[in-house]
């Protein structure tokens, strides 16, 4: 029995100390805005040193029994100064006003998995947005295009202006060239899968030779199906000194989303409406015939049907006709939020049908959002947050293709004396000058995603114990991402590729794709206060498991029944499946010690496994560390103009997984007239690959002036990837193409700057503005296997090229004299964005975004084919002077310089200005019905300023994948979109 | 007390557990997917080498589009146009500035594919020697030899097809251990690797009893037993017979063929197509009057022979010219009629005339004249009235070989072995006839 007593103690400290004491004091109040000294509701309202606390009600009233008769109470607000305020037996009443805070420091950020802690505590510079730079300023179209140009240290990309997004992130450089370089997004403690599922186009495409999909179908992102009004905030773990504890999947980083919720009082009803519409943003223009141009490039046969088609008037421009629909956009929100002191909830709806700047093409989608927030006893409360999204894209059929049939690809193989359009009878013509009419494939085909998506989380607190100095919960957690994806892409046995011998007389295949996360996880918190709130211990422990099932099942139909698309409905099917199943476990711990705001320390350790490793029962460990001190915090600190001088440092480790399966040598199916085969894959598999491990190291300072107005954050970091994964290119006479190896070692240096200042603050105008600067450059350190190629095609047009002592994203190419030279780099110089927001006289605000992105080549392998075919703007114009025209001197010039091209920009991205009708006019005419009123007008990339030779420099054929990003091979254009805005609050 | 703290008890118990369920075993999870080659090698059944067979006859397949496209344009004998792809009509032609790059699609993509059937018969070989599949009944040893003769037989013709690409610069022979490959050998050491492959193979049939144990597709009908697929072996070594000159030799494999003066000339063995599930779709086919992505004649194929040669058919008049990059022309390439039509591996046409070949080179004239003139009168010429002699019946031979195996990959490797190739057309001023490909990139040579 005596064994057992230390355990009994705890115990007992652990239950019966809560239960044991009771209220002593009650202290209430209300809480003000300083200076417009409206109420506001829903402030937090915390006893310090516990997690004791409640909030403000609709009129900015609290209550709150404490178990001691003294103490402090701290106010905190998103968007305020936190306050805090000492109470006693005898003052029990606290009137607190909160001063609106001009820059972000109070927030807080993640620093755990069930921890935060303030930014101006925060030992990493985390990149944070919340839902006014999100969607304040215009509509997006997706999340992915809700953040672009916004995270500091982030390249963001969008893959093609196909409607449903589709998009590329990388923060802080590339961390990984095979493995996943995309990072992991958990919302709502649920991670939440972002798999770019391709619909299996390539069986027309033949983008890539032998295989049903490719990475080239121009898929989605499947985080795109987030209602981006939903989120109160979006933070951006860069790297592994951030994100260590969430161990190997954090290896390129952790996008941590929190949706909106409830607050107690007044039940809050906001509707708006948004109609715009989306134009191309940019057209590259078509070759303008005359006879001899005809003669030159088609030879003299075609010149009489230019004549004649000229004469007719017929002489079309392609371009606009297939590009330069005007798409109408739709977006309606209800948000309805409220709650009273146990229970709150926010429901979120959104409806929104958007046309695409193709005909035929768009996106709709429906999501409604439930969160709750319940407080079963003092002991326990829980949160729930559940989400269903309807959304479905049409996306056309753009990028690579080797059978000439995407838009764009038959689009550079035809000149304007070409007739396209459909006689009266509904007939196409056939197209002389390529394997399809692109107009026929536009209105006939369809190039569908359909997802339905649950995602839901819960939440369960269980106050273990509270005492004066000591607080300890429980936290449970379970997550679950559902989805079922639906593709169906149907090119007709009518179109021109598919009948008259051409193709399989009508191809239908679908695509249906099943996805199932669960996640869950326990923590056991405590804090602990030592003497008079000096010093705060913040202890987590915890475990983990993840469970990823992916089952993916195409089919492809042929030689369908005229004018059928099932399955059945087919002379032959083929199909395939592919299913990823992935088990993670993992335990961690962590602790953070707090002296008086003054120096803040934390370390941690992750121990992870997985069904993915190679010993898939061998624990990984991921520790960090990190340290910030707020220099300005200590007594000595007597500069008034420098309110606040942070130094930080952190550093942690994450992992990486070997892509699914790169433990096997596969065998795929490869069948021949009704026997079954299989042959050998062209990845050789390594039965002893390892993680990818990350550390990285950062530091900076954040200082700030007169009271935090300006306010400047400095960082610099250090990433070093180690055992990189690679697809060794091994001698094809092997049979196998690639093999898995760990084969290098990747170092990732940059430096983040940002200014956040209010220069204008007066009575009738306030001006807040960020800049942010930032650059990333990458080294492959080792390289234990041969330098190799990937991505893009081939050296005579510029490929990446991963040698030791070069940038990981180099690209190379041959030149004129036959030698493989580097000629660019997917790397920017660096990034800037400036973002603005002005309030004028409270009621109308103006806001825009800026994003300068200097540098950065892309493989412009649009202008190729126009060139190819001899149907470039510029083809006969003469750039150099050298006597040979445009076209001729690009497609002879013999070396990959000509495709290499910067693609740096400078893009308006988001512009916007509203204007709220005054509450006394609103007052005189809804009484108190309508609180308010909102009017206002945005764009998004009204302008932007390139060199760059393609239809946006934002591009890539290849998706999100590793290293592909910045390939333009006809992609679907980009788009710019105005909208007007109306909404109502009630 | 007791009560409470039993509760209390299990709530730890619970709270302990909840944390030691991670701490539980995961289960490897073995690929979900495909058949892995740890599950071949370590639990190998008949039914599994069957899957082997017919997958490796199936993937000689696979980038056969690339190939022929690769050594017929530079062969003169097609336009390969591609809205997609430019580099059909500027690498592979030497337009202006543009060479044959090592690290492009039209040398590694063919190369890697010919490689990885060998592969998979590499893994199939392996199984029949280190198994105890013979001795444990499973297998007779005449049916092992029925395996072997088939691996070794197929191995030698995708080894050839390489060599084709890469003449002098060699191809690798010794592909055995992907972690210790054999050495680049010359086209001379390869060609004679090569013939003992298919003598090996021959060896191997010899003792496989009446049947294989395993299916082949309807492109062997007719050489899918020991014996016959024998014929079809001695076929191969007929022709890399002649491409070593050994003329003997190769009239002597001949007589073990399935060579028939008097035969059908598309006698012979086929890669099949079709639309059944994880089946291919004959690449080398494109419909007529198609634009975008088309094969054309060259040119001169239609000027090299007289109207009433049947063998024009295998081009087809456009109602409109197609033209790239300064090429053009009226006719498409047609020798194809549909997307599952078969396309030969080799067939009596060939060896009538590497019969007729290896008797020019042998002093047989008379014998050569008579197959010369099977072939003419065949395709609707009249019979041979030239001189008799060895240069004039080269010439000869070289033209019925042009024709009579257009578009089936041999007329750049025909003027290759006759130093011919300054002979072929040149469309732009500043092309190039290549002689071979560079070895692919990945090689490292």
């Amino acid at each position: 029995m005596k064994k057992n007593y230390p355990l009994r103690v705890l115990v007992l400290l652990l239950w019966l100390v809560p239960m044991a004491v009771f209220g002593q004091v009650t202290v209430s109040g209300t809480v003000n805005d300083a200076s417009s000294g409206d109420a506001l509701p829903g402030v937090s309202v915390v006893v310090t040193g516990t997690t004791l606390g409640t909030s403000t009600d609709a009129q900015g009233r609290y209550q709150l029994q404490i178990p001691t008769s003294t103490g402090r109470l701290q106010f905190s607000y998103l968007g305020y100064v936190n306050q805090t305020a000492d109470f006693n037996a005898s003052t029990t009443t606290l009137n607190i006003k909160l001063q609106a805070s001009t820059t972000s420091l109070e927030e807080v950020v993640v620093t755990g998995l069930a921890t935060s802690v303030k930014r101006s505590n925060a030992a990493n510079a985390v990149a944070s947005i919340s839902t006014k730079e999100l969607v304040g300023t215009t509509n997006p179209q997706t999340i992915d295009g809700a953040i672009s140009g916004k995270v500091i240290g982030a390249n963001i990309v969008n893959n093609s202006g196909a409607p449903g997004g589709g998009i590329s992130v990388k923060m802080r450089g590339i961390t990984s060239i095979f493995g996943s370089a995309e990072p992991l997004y958990v919302i709502d403690g649920v991670i939440m899968d972002n798999s770019s599922i391709s619909s299996g186009l390539n069986a027309v495409t033949a983008a890539a030779s032998g295989g049903n999909t490719s990475s080239q179908d121009n898929a989605s992102n499947r985080i795109a199906d987030l209602n981006p009004d939903d989120i109160a905030s979006m933070e951006f773990l860069k790297g592994a000194s951030a994100a260590a504890i969430y161990g190997s999947l954090a290896a390129a980083g952790v996008v941590v989303i929190t949706t909106k919720r409830g607050a107690a009082g007044k039940t809050e009803i906001n509707f708006s409406q948004d109609i715009g519409m989306a134009k191309v943003s940019n057209l590259l223009g078509v070759r303008e015939f005359t006879e001899d141009r005809v003669r030159s490039t088609y030879g003299e046969e075609l010149v009489p049907v230019f004549i004649a088609a000229r004469n007719a008037g017929k002489l079309y421009d392609y371009e606009k006709e297939l590009y330069n629909n005007t798409g109408m956009i739709y977006t309606t929100r209800l948000n309805v939020s409220g709650g009273n002191e146990k229970t709150r909830f926010f429901v979120g709806g959104l409806l929104q049908d958007e046309e695409g700047i193709v005909k035929t093409t768009g996106y709709e989608k429906k999501s409604i959002r439930f969160n709750i927030d319940h407080t079963i006893s003092k002991l326990f409360d829980f949160s729930l947050s559940s989400n269903f999204i309807n959304s479905s894209s049409d996306r056309g059929l753009t990028n690579n293709d080797n059978a000439g049939v995407s838009f764009g690809v038959a689009l550079t193989s035809t000149p304007g004396f070409a007739d396209l359009f459909p006689d009266e009878n509904g007939i196409y013509p056939r197209n002389p000058f390529g394997a399809s009419n692109f107009l026929q494939t536009r209105d006939l085909m369809t190039n569908n995603e359909l997802t339905n998506r649950f995602i839901g989380g819960l939440t369960l607190n269980s106050y273990l114990q509270e005492s004066e100095g000591s607080s300890t919960k429980l936290v449970i957690r379970a997550g679950l991402d559902f989805f079922n994806l639906k593709t169906l892409a149907i090119f007709p046995g009518v179109l021109q590729f598919q009948s008259n011998n051409n193709g399989t007389n009508g191809v239908s295949i679908q695509g249906n794709n099943y996805n199932l996360n669960t996640n869950y996880a326990a923590f056991l918190v405590n804090n602990l206060n030592l003497s008079d709130n000096t010093v705060t211990f913040t202890t987590t422990v915890g475990a983990t498991s993840e469970n990823f099932n992916q089952d993916l099942a195409l089919n492809v139909a042929t030689q369908l029944v005229e004018n059928q698309t099932n399955l059945n409905q087919a002379g032959a099917v083929s199909a395939s499946q592919t299913r990823i199943i992935e088990r993670n476990k993992g335990l961690f711990f962590q602790e953070e010690v707090n002296y008086k705001d003054r120096i803040i320390a934390t370390a941690g350790l992750r121990l992870d496994k997985s069904s993915n490793n190679s010993e898939v029962n061998k624990f990984n460990a991921f520790p960090k560390f990190s340290l910030a001190v707020n220099v300005a915090n200590f007594d000595f600190w007597q500069l008034d103009a420098v309110s606040s001088f942070k130094l930080r440092a952190a550093y942690g480790e994450a992992g990486g997984f070997p892509p699914f399966g790169a433990k096997y040598t596969s065998f795929p199916l490869s069948n021949i007239g009704g026997n079954t085969g299989i042959l050998i894959g062209a990845r050789r598999g390594n039965p002893d690959i390892q993680q990818e491990r990350q550390k990285e190291l950062e530091a900076g300072v954040d200082i700030g002036f007169f009271n935090n107005k300006i306010l400047l954050e400095a960082t610099v970091y250090n990433k070093q990837v180690e055992d990189l994964i690679l697809f060794q290119n091994t001698q094809s006479s092997s049979g196998f193409t690639t093999r898995v190896v760990n084969g290098g070692e990747l170092r990732n240096k940059g430096l983040e700057l940002g200014l956040s200042t209010v220069p204008v603050e007066t009575a009738g105008l306030k001006w807040d503005s960020k800049t942010s600067f930032w650059l990333n450059r990458s080294e492959i350190t080792d390289l234990t296997i041969d330098p190799f190629a990937l991505g893009a095609f081939g050296n005579g047009y510029g490929t990446f090229f991963i040698e030791e002592g070069k940038s990981a994203t180099q690209i190379v190419g041959s030149n004129a004299d036959g030698e493989v030279v580097k000629m660019g780099d997917a790397t920017p110089d660096f990034q800037m964005n400036f973002q603005n927001f002005f309030t004028i006289k409270q009621n109308l605000t103006f806001s825009f975004l800026l994003h300068w992105k200097k540098g950065g080549q892309n493989v412009n392998l649009t202008q190729l084919l126009f060139d190819a075919s001899g149907t470039s703007a510029d083809y006969d114009g003469d750039d150099d002077g050298d006597g040979v025209i445009n076209g001729q001197d690009r497609l002879g010039s013999g070396t990959a310089e000509t495709w290499v091209q910067d693609a740096g920009y400078l893009r308006l991205r988001e512009i916007g200005i509203y204007y709220s009708i005054p509450k006394t006019a609103l007052s005189s005419v809804f009484k108190n019905l309508v609180q308010n009123v909102r009017i206002g007008a945005s764009a998004n990339n009204l302008f932007v300023i390139s060199d760059y030779a393609g239809y946006d420099p934002e591009v890539s054929n290849f998706g999100g994948n590793g290293l592909s990003t910045g390939v333009d091979v006809t992609p679907f254009p980009a788009s710019k979109r105005y909208f007007f805005h109306l909404s109502f609050g009630f | 007390m007791r009560k409470y703290n039993r509760t209390i008890r299990n709530l730890v118990c619970l709270l302990a557990l909840s944390f030691a369920l991670p701490a539980c075993e995961i289960d490897d999870i073995p690929d979900p997917n495909s058949a892995t080659l740890e599950d071949i090698m370590n639990q190998p059944t008949v039914g599994k080498l069957n899957n082997l067979v017919v997958g490796s006859e199936s993937a000689m397949r696979n980038n056969l589009g690339n190939y022929y496209d690769a050594v017929s344009v530079i062969g003169r004998e097609i336009y390969r146009l591609s809205g997609s792809d430019p580099r059909f009509t500027t690498d592979l032609l030497g337009f202006q500035e543009s060479r044959l790059d090592p690290n492009v699609f039209y040398i590694t993509n063919p190369w890697s594919a010919r490689y990885s059937v060998i592969k998979n018969l590499n893994v199939l070989i392996e199984v029949l020697e280190k198994s105890d599949l013979v001795s444990s009944g499973k297998l007779t040893e005449a049916q092992r030899n029925g395996y072997l003769g088939f691996a070794k037989t197929i191995q030698a013709h995708q080894l050839l097809l390489n060599l084709n690409m890469t003449h002098e610069n060699g191809i690798r022979i010794d592909v055995k251990n992907p972690d210790n490959l054999g050495p680049v050998v010359g086209r001379a050491q390869s060609l004679t690797t090569i013939a003992g492959l298919l003598n090996e193979a021959d060896g191997h049939l010899r003792n496989a009893g009446e049947t294989f144990l395993f299916p082949l597709s309807s492109g062997y009908n007719g050489f899918n037993t020991p014996a016959t697929f024998l014929e079809f072996n001695r076929g191969l070594a007929a022709r890399i017979a002649v491409y070593r000159e050994n003329w003997n030799e190769a009239l002597s494999y001949l007589d073990d063929s399935f060579l028939d003066l008097a035969g059908n000339l598309n006698t012979g063995v086929y890669h099949v197509f079709g639309t059944g599930s994880g089946d291919q779709l004959n690449p080398v086919f494109f419909p007529q009057n198609a634009g975008g992505e088309v094969r054309l004649a060259h040119p001169s194929y239609i000027t090299g022979t007289v109207a009433s040669d049947d063998r024009l058919q295998k081009v087809s008049r456009r109602t409109s010219a197609g033209s790239q990059n300064g090429l053009s022309s009226e006719y498409d390439v047609f020798v194809y009629k549909t997307n599952t039509a078969p396309v030969p591996v080799i067939r009596n046409e060939e060896l009538i005339l590497i019969y007729a070949e290896a008797s020019i080179q042998n002093g047989a004239l008379p014998q050569a004249v008579t197959a010369l003139n099977r072939i003419r009168i065949s395709h609707g010429l009249t019979a041979y009235t030239g001189p008799v002699t060895r240069p004039a019946l080269i010439d000869e031979m070289l033209y019925q070989r042009r024709y009579s195996l257009y578009f089936e990959g041999h007329r750049w490797i025909d003027m290759r072995r006759y130093n011919r190739l300054n002979q072929l057309p040149i469309d732009r001023p500043a092309d190039d006839v290549w002689t071979q490909f560079p070895i692919p990139f990945s090689e490292g040579a």
